[in-house]
Formats: C-alpha cells, sequence, structure tokens
C-alpha cells in the first residue's frame, strides 16, 4: 500500500511532464477538464484540472469531475510515476476509469505521450 | 479450383462471392462477415481451417508496421492461432506494397498527386507503405491519426511526427480490444456525426482523401467538392454514396470482380496461394513479381 504523499507526489510528477511538453500542451487546448483521482485504500483524493491546455493538481476532490481514476495507492503512484501503463489494469478492472470513451482516450494517449517508449 | 475466404469482423451485409481467373488459376473468393462478433469470427476461422486454400482476416489488422518496427494486435494475433493449417493473412504485408504502387502509378499516369497536392490520410499508421509514397509524391499531407481517432484536432503532418507518435502509442494500443481500434459490425453503418462536423474541414480542405474506406465514411460530410478518394474496398452502395456526397473520383487500390473490389486482406491469400510458399517466408519482391505480371493497376472511377 502506498501513502498519500507518494501519489501526491508522482501526481505532481506527472503534472511537471506534462507542462515540460510544449506540443501536448498546444494539443489539449481545447481539452478542459477536471480528473479526480482516488485511492479507496488509503482513502486519498486528488485533482487535476487541464484548462486551457496547462495542467495543475489540487489536494482532495474537487465536484463536477469529469473523469475519475480510481486504484491501489501503489498501483496509481507507479501509474503516474510511468513506471507501468494503465492498459493492463485498466483491462482487468484494477484500475478503474469513469468518464466518456472519448476522454477515456484522451487521458490515455496523454499518459502514453509523456511515459511511452 | 482454389478457395479463399476472407473472415471479417464486418458487416455480414458485405458478403461477397466471386469466381475468377488470375494467372491461369480459377480462384472462388468470398468473404464472410460477423458483424463485430468476435467468437463467432473464432468458430468460422476453426470451421474453414484445413478446408480452404488460403484464409484472409478482414476488419482487422493483425499486424501494423511503421517504417522498420512492427507491432502486433493481440485480438487479431488470437484470431490467426484459432487457425492452424491453412495460411491465414492479415493483408498487412501486401498493403505496403500494393498501396505504395497504387500511389506511385497514380504519380506518373494521372494528375491526381501532383507536388503539392492537398491528401489526407485519414489514418496513416496502418498504412504506412501509402504515407511513405504520397511523402516521396511530394504531397502536402495531413494524417488524421490524432484527429479522427481520438478528436484531438492535431493534423500530423510529417512522416517522423507520426513514427513517433506511433512509436509511443502502439506498444499499448494492441493491446486494447479490436472494438476500441476500429469500427466493426453495426459502427461500419454509422457515422460518428460530432467528429464528422466538428472535423470537416479537415476533408474540405483536402484534394484527395485516403486510407481505409470504413474510417473514410464514417466522417465523411455531406457535401464534397470533386476529391478524389484513394481506398482500398468499396461495394456499389460506397461508390453510390460517394457519387451522392460529391466525390470527384474513386480510386481503390485493389482489383475488381464482379461489381466490388476485395480487401487487400483477400488479395494477400490469393498471393499466398500463387507463390505456394509458407506467409512468413513470402517477401515484397515476391508481392511485386505477382503485381507485374497481373499487370496491376489501381482502378479509377469518375464519379461526378
Amino acid at each position: 500500500m502506498g501513502t498519500a504523499d507518494e501519489l501526491f507526489a508522482s501526481l505532481g510528477t506527472f503534472c511537471g511532464a506534462y507542462n515540460e511538453n510544449k506540443a501536448l500542451k498546444e494539443m489539449n487546448r481545447d481539452w478542459d477538464r477536471v480528473v479526480v483521482v482516488e485511492a479507496p485504500d488509503i482513502g486519498a483524493s486528488f485533482t487535476l484540472i487541464l484548462k486551457d491546455g496547462e495542467l495543475t493538481l489540487k489536494q482532495g476532490r474537487l465536484p463536477d469531475a469529469d473523469l475519475r481514476v480510481e486504484g491501489p495507492s501503489d498501483l496509481l503512484t507507479d501509474l503516474f510515476y510511468g513506471n507501468i501503463t494503465p492498459t493492463e489494469p485498466y483491462l482487468n478492472g484494477t484500475l478503474k476509469v469513469f468518464g466518456s470513451e472519448d476522454d477515456i482516450m484522451r487521458l490515455d494517449f496523454i499518459s502514453l505521450m509523456i511515459w511511452g517508449e | 479450383m482454389k478457395r479463399v475466404v476472407s473472415v471479417s469482423l464486418g458487416s455480414s451485409k458485405r458478403d461477397h462471392t466471386a469466381r475468377v481467373e488470375i494467372l491461369g488459376k480459377i480462384f472462388e473468393i468470398s468473404r464472410r462477415g460477423t458483424d463485430g462478433d468476435f467468437q463467432k469470427a473464432l468458430e468460422l476461422l476453426q470451421e474453414l481451417d484445413g478446408k480452404v486454400d488460403a484464409i484472409g482476416l478482414g476488419g482487422i489488422d493483425v499486424y501494423v508496421y511503421v517504417r522498420g518496427k512492427r507491432y502486433a494486435i493481440e485480438d487479431g494475433l488470437r484470431l490467426m492461432r484459432a487457425v492452424a493449417r491453412t495460411p491465414v493473412v492479415d493483408g498487412s504485408g501486401l498493403k505496403n506494397t500494393l498501396e505504395r504502387e497504387a500511389v506511385r502509378y497514380l504519380t506518373r499516369e494521372t494528375e491526381f498527386l501532383r507536388p503539392g497536392t492537398k491528401v489526407l490520410v485519414v489514418s496513416a499508421v496502418d498504412r504506412f507503405g501509402m504515407a511513405e509514397a504520397l511523402t516521396e509524391a511530394g504531397c502536402d499531407l495531413v494524417f488524421g491519426d490524432l484527429i479522427f481517432a481520438l478528436g484531438i484536432p492535431h493534423p500530423i503532418r510529417t512522416l517522423p511526427e507520426l513514427e513517433r507518435i506511433a512509436n509511443k502509442l502502439l506498444p499499448e494500443m494492441v493491446k486494447l480490444p479490436i472494438e476500441k481500434l476500429y469500427p466493426i459490425g453495426k459502427k461500419q453503418e454509422t457515422q460518428d456525426t460530432e467528429k464528422t462536423q466538428k472535423f470537416a474541414r479537415f476533408y474540405n480542405e483536402a484534394q484527395v482523401i485516403a486510407g481505409d474506406f470504413h474510417l473514410i465514411r464514417r466522417f465523411l460530410p455531406e457535401k464534397l467538392s470533386g476529391q478524389v478518394i484513394l481506398t482500398n474496398t468499396t461495394t456499389k452502395d460506397d461508390v453510390a454514396l460517394l457519387k451522392e456526397r460529391g466525390a470527384g473520383w474513386l480510386v481503390t487500390t485493389t482489383p475488381e470482380y464482379e461489381g466490388r473490389s476485395f480487401g487487400t486482406n483477400v488479395m494477400e491469400a490469393v498471393f499466398v496461394v500463387l507463390i505456394g510458399r509458407p506467409w512468413g517466408e513470402i517477401v515484397p519482391e515476391n508481392y511485386m513479381e505477382l503485381l507485374r505480371r497481373i499487370n496491376y493497376r489501381p482502378r479509377i472511377t469518375p464519379l461526378n
């Protein structure tokens, strides 16, 4: 089981990597979204806010989320550090992502563009 | 008589059978769609195994090539592994050669692909050979992979960028179920109206619209203005639709038999029978030789 601090740090790393990627920011200028990330095993929630191509991270769970990503804390930490990819845990149900199919694909795309081979 | 059957995840409404003579051999070529039913496709493949001369897999690529790299789509591999005795192909081996040659032919023999021609390739990642040939022809390219697959309004304009993005995305995307990657079953008969309206400008700005026909149709605007459609498989209904929407020309890369063009997977299955060697041992030059022997030309049809 991971800790809330570790998960927060991994989300921070993810944000940083995204915000350094000018091409990715430009591609997502049209896609303002609120993404809640939750680890029920440690009772931790965080929110990623994508607006005008910029990504910010907040403690806690903001209302009116467009997407919700839920999973075990250690899985989420590894995911947002880029140590693992989301596909297999998503397909086997360990990682749950709630939202429209298009939004889920876009989030997947962002993470692969940051951490992909 | 040699029997070639294409098992497709596509609509059964597109099923067809034809008898043709190719290089002195009579072939019965048929297509059987399973309306998106993966299990039915597996069962059909097992039923045909050992009973026909070659099987083509339609509506699904098993292999996607990005320059020297090959990626295997897991659902495609599952289908391929259902067949133990009969040669089974997905068209990817021939696609690279055939579509490259189609572009070169058009460049040499027509005015469709002069340098600077604006070409939209709706999805380029599964037809790298065509993308390379269009680049060599000096066309002004838009690869619509991010636009139409993901709704991201970012036209990919160069082959290096396509390659870079493909190499980042494909290792994971090949693990997804096929229905997440490509329209199968009923989706082949419907349009994505939201993306069609949002991204119509990419169709409107192009002089040539190229790529897989199911994808071209899925995002086809109500009105075209005489564009050339460069694609693979079309039925009479598809041709009527393009005519009605205002396309100017239709170029199909696979030959036509009895009123329709068959998918590249079918042609590759026919070629494998003609070559008479295991698929894994066939190289592009083997396909090229056959294309020369059959005097291959893409089929060009005026529409309006």
